[in-house]
């Protein structure tokens, strides 16, 4: 194992793959951070993505077109965001315990469904699936080094990072914004000027799974043009922690998902290299342990900072 | 004058307690109200309901004459109804300025307007010669600050008459000083206010009148100018209230608490508490007094080992204590009353005898070898219950389901009911029970002293503390400093060093 | 006052009567919403509801071996559940339930084929041991991560579900693979490993009667004694408890290891019971199982045991179901996520409750 030569791991086509496997953690991300914001821990970024991504493969195949594909994952995830709304703001239901019973209930549909609506048990793999395409961006793609590492990525990927962007002008410039981290932040304050924080609620949801949505499509319509039973890998999971970690504002989150995002790429490099894949695929999952621990010592560190601080005053007025 | 707000027979009833019962009311422009009342009189859901956020099963409400259904806030703020809540409203990752116009934001297309947004702010504000800086984030805002964003909160959306619901209860005697200033101001141009309050000091102070209620009625309306403290309290309560007693000096006796050079950082890793000196005799009651939120409460979790401090020695009877465990600490002589009874006095979803024994069901006679001993514990905790006049159907019924006087009774039991305690620390301990339970548990806290216990009692409500207290100590800004013992000029005291007035 | 008190000492037999008549109602109703939503989505795909859950009922108690084999799959609940309820009574958040069993099965099928030559009532016990520790290491990085970072225990038990069943995974692709197996698996427990069986004919074995023994157990630990109680109150108000004087981390330390041992030892007892071996994969999201079950039996120890059956029926039942009548077996797993849903819903309780009071008074 000592004959592995770093220089051709850690290449261009790796930085590039980092942006690919960053995105459908971005996007659920980006859908949990509007959850988070209202003041909702969902729990169900991974059901939603894999709800999304099974019905991108239902609609790429009876519409004969990806955008048909996500436009049925849409409509999904978005009631599914709506039924998680339901139970737990109508039927007051605990929201984790509703977050987890949608996971539940998502692997058994999509698994169900697999079989009664495509007929395929586990995995569905077909000709009749029609996925996205590579776009190249003209200019861009002629410069060397920036080009093969921006250029040529699915449309997903671009609309994922600019959703960034996105999100956070939504969040922080508009008033709507404004009312939904009011809802999250200090609901009672949002109440007593007459904002809904149940419509804010429901709209939180509902925007997950729209992000989600997005994230799901990627998974099955780009890249590999398929539906496998439990594709989504925990990558809800890792959003969460994404989530956690930039402490739900989108700039910060975008960051741990790069770095989940480079686990990824990475675990897939090094399985070409002859590492056991078992091994290599512990990476996304021990690098978020990683993540959350850095965060959380460099907190300490200032927390020690300051504490020190207030001793060598003491020690002063003495 | 005309009328400026009207209720008419209002009645609001929960399950359990009729709020309101057929309550009338009516404000003319341009007056202070004052409507007064104990706990529980039924003054907050007046309140909600002048501000849509509670519905009257019956009865009318009438702005300028004219009867009005407010169903929402958003109906009371457009009929010109401003509220003011006694725990804020504000946003705290938002600035003054975005809180105050949170909801009606000036816009630039699709963008919230900042700059607008801040000029407009600023314009109202200087409009009522309010002093404000609104480019401060909530968070770091003084409660004094907080208090006049809200006001503009307020008068930006136009409110004429304006609801303060206990404004005074986290104010120092200088900030209440500035906002009644700013009220008589608000009152001279025009705007008509209804001041909740039992400090029935300041009522006579700033109202014009002031509607007295007692358990959901009212029970009288006079003109602030001819009434006097007594007659107002006596409204209140329907009899006179408790007197104080007779006080004890501890020159000659030990030191049971001693707590020396002692900082501790707040949850936002803040120095709340600045390195502070203080002795506890036994056979004395020491009251704590301040303002919420300089330091006290910190103070306490530093002393019982919940709250890791930076510096600093805390001994009882010479025993060195800071950095034991908390059961170590009691296991060392403490009782702990909390303030915040449901974040930490009481499992409501737990049962009343499990609430009871929490403190010392590891030892005799309550458990033996690695079980708990069930028949034991039935036999105590019901002794106890009946001790401390705790009104429920049984020790095995579950604690939520007591009303929140009797859950303060069930606190009570636990800790007091240790008579060997050497040190007892009652944060707020009669909050929110009535005047004959309160009555009781002030006893047994005198009970204490003559068994030489010392007693550190902290509370919001400043007579409480004057009531008992020995000698009292005041909280500011993390620092403390003596009040001396009780006389006749210590209220002036207390007063003035609960705004960092003497001391430095 | 006298005069009330009298009252309040008679013992409530209205009380407990509507107590109990508002959680059977409660139960029923949760319970046929969720075989609702199935019937519906069977119905929905073309095939005969009623027809498919007959098929599932003979299917999981059909005649006395298959009975057997419906208690042998609760066996696993059970000890599932009981790992979910210690957790979550004390207001830990394991959701690593799947990843301690894979570890506990791994550990016990370790002893069990690499031990040899020593008579199975010691072998028994070792192996079983083995599965205690394995699912109880397995949640130390979780607490190293809490105690000292205060890391959210939701997320990092999730990853070391991942992270644990990967790494069997590399243990029988590498160290222990057995060359001779079909399927990625260790070699085959020794002999002097294998649970006795109860019945001819069916996998059912002693690790059903451990199961109950350990649910009754857990009755007495969370109820009856020291420990269990301070647990309680940490999981019912932390805040309180360390007010109190309960060392707050050593419960949460406890009941973490205690889930992940408990749950370990289930996986303990499927590979010696049922498999006799380690099998890649061999879960069936028997870890989600438990975490349901507990919720289903509002962490109540006793209550796991008729949950557990239910969710054993379910499992045994849908392979019967899907081969007699063609629908997919997947349909249980929603409905047993159906009931999740709808476990905390306090809707439907309030109401009957309001109702029976009523009809009572």
């Amino acid at each position: 194992m000592g004959s592995i030569d770093f220089g051709k791991i850690f290449t261009l086509t790796l930085f590039a793959s980092t942006f690919r496997m960053a995105t459908p953690i971005l996007l659920a991300t980006l859908g949990g951070i509007f959850s988070s914001q209202v003041g909702i821990f969902n729990v169900a970024l991974e059901a939603m993505l894999d709800i999304g991504a099974f019905f991108a493969i239902v609609g790429s195949v009876q519409t004969g077109s990806p955008l048909g594909g996500l436009g049925y994952a849409i409509l999904a995830c978005v009631i599914t965001g709506l039924v998680f709304a339901i139970i737990h703001l109508e039927l007051k239901a605990n929201e984790i315990i509703v977050g987890l019973a949608m996971n539940i209930f998502a692997a058994g549909m999509t698994n169900y469904l697999l079989v009664a609506m495509l007929d395929a048990t586990g995995v569905y793999q077909s000709d009749l699936i029609v996925g996205f395409k590579e776009v190249q961006i003209p200019i861009i793609k002629d410069i060397p080094f920036i080009g093969d590492l921006l250029s040529g990525h699915f449309p997903l990927v671009y609309i994922a990072f600019l959703s960034v962007w996105l999100v956070y002008l939504i969040l922080y410039k508009t008033p709507f914004g404004f009312h939904l981290r009011a809802v999250g932040e200090k609901l009672e304050a949002a109440e007593s000027i007459g904002i809904n924080p149940k419509r804010s609620k429901y709209f939180g949801l509902i925007a997950s799974g729209f992000f989600c949505a997005f994230g799901g499509t990627f998974l099955s319509l780009s890249y590999l043009n398929l539906f496998a039973e439990g594709m989504t890998a925990g990558r809800g999971w890792l959003a969460l922690a994404a989530i956690n970690f930039g402490s739900s504002k989108p700039v910060r989150s975008l960051v741990a998902c790069l770095v989940f995002g480079f686990a990824d790429a990475l675990a897939i490099r090094l399985q070409q290299f002859g590492l056991p894949s078992q091994v290599v695929l512990m990476l996304p999952y021990v690098s978020t342990l990683i993540v959350l621990l850095a965060s959380a010592m460099s907190d300490e560190r200032k927390k020690k900072s300051i504490m020190n601080k207030h001793q060598k005053l003491e020690t002063a007025d003495i | 004058m005309s009328e400026a707000i009207a209720v008419k027979n209002i009645t609001k009833v929960f399950p359990n307690v009729i709020a309101n019962n057929r309550v009338n009311i009516a404000v003319n422009e341009g007056e202070i109200r004052a409507i007064v009342g104990e706990n529980g009189a039924g003054k907050t859901t007046l309140m909600k309901i002048l501000y849509g956020l509670y519905h009257p099963d019956s009865g009318s409400i009438h702005i300028k004459g004219v009867e009005r259904k407010l169903s929402s806030p958003r109906d009371a703020i457009s009929r010109g109804i401003g509220m003011v809540h006694q725990h804020f409203m504000l946003v705290p990752s938002f600035t003054i300025a975005q809180n105050i116009v949170l909801g009606v934001e000036p816009m630039k297309g699709l963008f919230v307007n900042e700059e607008k947004l801040v000029k407009s702010v600023k314009e109202v504000s200087a409009r009522y010669g309010f002093d404000i800086n609104v480019d401060k984030l909530a968070a770091d805002a003084s409660v004094g600050e907080q208090q006049r964003a809200e006001i503009l909160k307020s008068l930006y959306r136009g409110a004429e008459i304006l609801i303060l619901d206990e404004p005074t209860a986290v104010l120092t005697d200088m900030e209440t000083r500035e906002l009644f200033v700013m009220l008589r101001r608000l009152v001279d141009k025009g705007k008509t206010i209804l001041f909740i309050s039992h400090k029935l000091r300041e009522v006579l102070e700033i109202s014009d009148f002031t509607t007295v209620m007692r358990n959901g009625q009212v029970v009288g309306t006079v003109k602030t100018s001819e009434t006097d403290q007594h007659q107002l309290a006596e409204m209140m309560v329907g009899r006179e209230t408790i007197g104080g007693r007779i006080r004890t000096t501890c020159y000659a006796k030990d030191t049971v608490l001693k707590v020396e050079n002692l900082s501790v950082l707040d949850s936002r890793d803040l120095l709340a508490v600045d390195n502070i000196n203080l002795d506890l005799c036994n056979g004395e009651i020491l009251g704590v007094a301040g303002v919420d939120g300089n330091g006290q409460e910190e103070f306490i979790e530093a002393i019982m080992g919940l709250r890791p401090i930076i510096n600093g020695k805390i001994t009882i009877e010479g025993k060195e204590i800071q950095g034991l465990s908390t059961r170590e600490i009691r296991e060392s002589g403490i009782a702990y009353v909390p303030s915040d009874r449901y974040r930490s006095g009481i499992a409501i979803d737990a049962m009343v005898w499990e609430n009871i024994i929490t403190g010392e069901y590891y030892s005799k006679p309550y458990s033996k070898g690695l079980t708990l001993v069930m028949n034991k514990i039935i036999t105590i905790t019901k002794e106890l219950v009946e001790k401390f006049q705790v009104s429920t159907p049984g020790v095995k019924v579950k604690t939520g389901n007591l009303s929140g006087g009797n859950i303060q009774r069930v606190i009570a039991a636990r800790e007091l009911g240790l008579e060997n305690a050497k040190v007892v620390i009652a944060s707020q301990p009669t909050r929110g029970i009535d005047i004959a339970g309160t009555e009781a548990i002030r006893q047994i806290l005198i009970d204490y002293t003559s068994r030489g216990a010392g007693v550190l009692l902290l509370s919001a409500d400043l007579d409480e503390v004057l009531a008992l207290s020995d000698r009292i100590v005041v909280f500011y800004g993390g620092k403390i400093s003596d009040a001396g013992y009780w006389d006749e000029g210590i209220r002036d005291r207390v007063g003035q060093l609960m705004t960092g007035g003497l001391g430095e | 006052m006298t005069e009330a008190k009298k009252k309040s000492n008679k013992f409530d037999f209205r009380g407990l009567l509507i107590e109990t008549g508002t959680q059977l109602l409660n139960y029923l109703i949760i319970l046929s919403i969720s075989l609702l939503i199935g019937a519906l989505v069977i119905f929905l795909s073309g095939k005969d509801p009623v027809a498919a859950y007959a098929a599932l009922w003979k299917g999981a108690f059909g005649n006395r071996l298959k009975i057997a084999d419906t208690l042998d799959r609760t066996t696993i609940m059970i000890l599932a559940g009981i790992a979910g309820t210690v957790a979550f009574r004390t207001n830990v958040i394991n959701l690593g339930l799947e990843g301690q069993l894979y570890i506990g099965a791994f550990s016990a099928a370790l002893v069990g084929f690499g031990l040899t030559g020593v008579p199975s009532y010691i072998h028994i016990p070792l192996c079983l041991i083995a599965g205690l520790i394995g699912g109880a290491l397995w949640t130390i990085p979780v607490i190293y991560l809490k105690m000292r970072w205060n890391i959210t225990e939701l997320v990092t038990t999730l990853m070391m579900n991942y992270i644990g069943i990967r790494f069997t995974e590399y243990l029988i692709a590498f160290p222990f693979k057995d060359p001779e197996a079909r399927m990625a698996g260790t070699p085959l427990l020794e002999a002097s490993a294998r649970l006795p069986k109860l019945i001819q004919g069916s996998t059912l074995n002693i690790g059903f009667i451990i199961a109950i023994v350990i649910a009754i157990g857990m009755y007495w630990f969370l109820f009856g004694s020291k420990t269990g109680f301070e647990m309680r109150m940490v999981g019912l108000n932390k805040d309180f408890a360390a007010a109190a004087g309960i060392p707050v981390n050593r419960s949460y330390t406890l009941a973490m290891m205690m889930s992940g041992a408990i749950v370990g030892l289930g996986g303990a007892i499927m590979v010696m019971g049922f498999f006799g071996r380690f099998l890649g994969g061999f879960s069936s999201g028997y870890g989600w199982d438990g975490m349901m079950i507990a919720l289903l039996a509002q962490n109540h120890p006793l209550g796991v045991l008729p949950a557990s059956l239910f969710y054993g029926a379910l499992a045994n039942g849908a392979l019967a179901m899907q081969s007699a009548t063609g629908v997919p077996q997947s349909v249980v797993v929603m409905v047993k996520g159906s009931v999740v849903f709808f476990v905390t819903v306090t809707v439907f309780v309030n109401y009957i409750k309001r109702r029976l009071e009523k009809w009572a008074a």
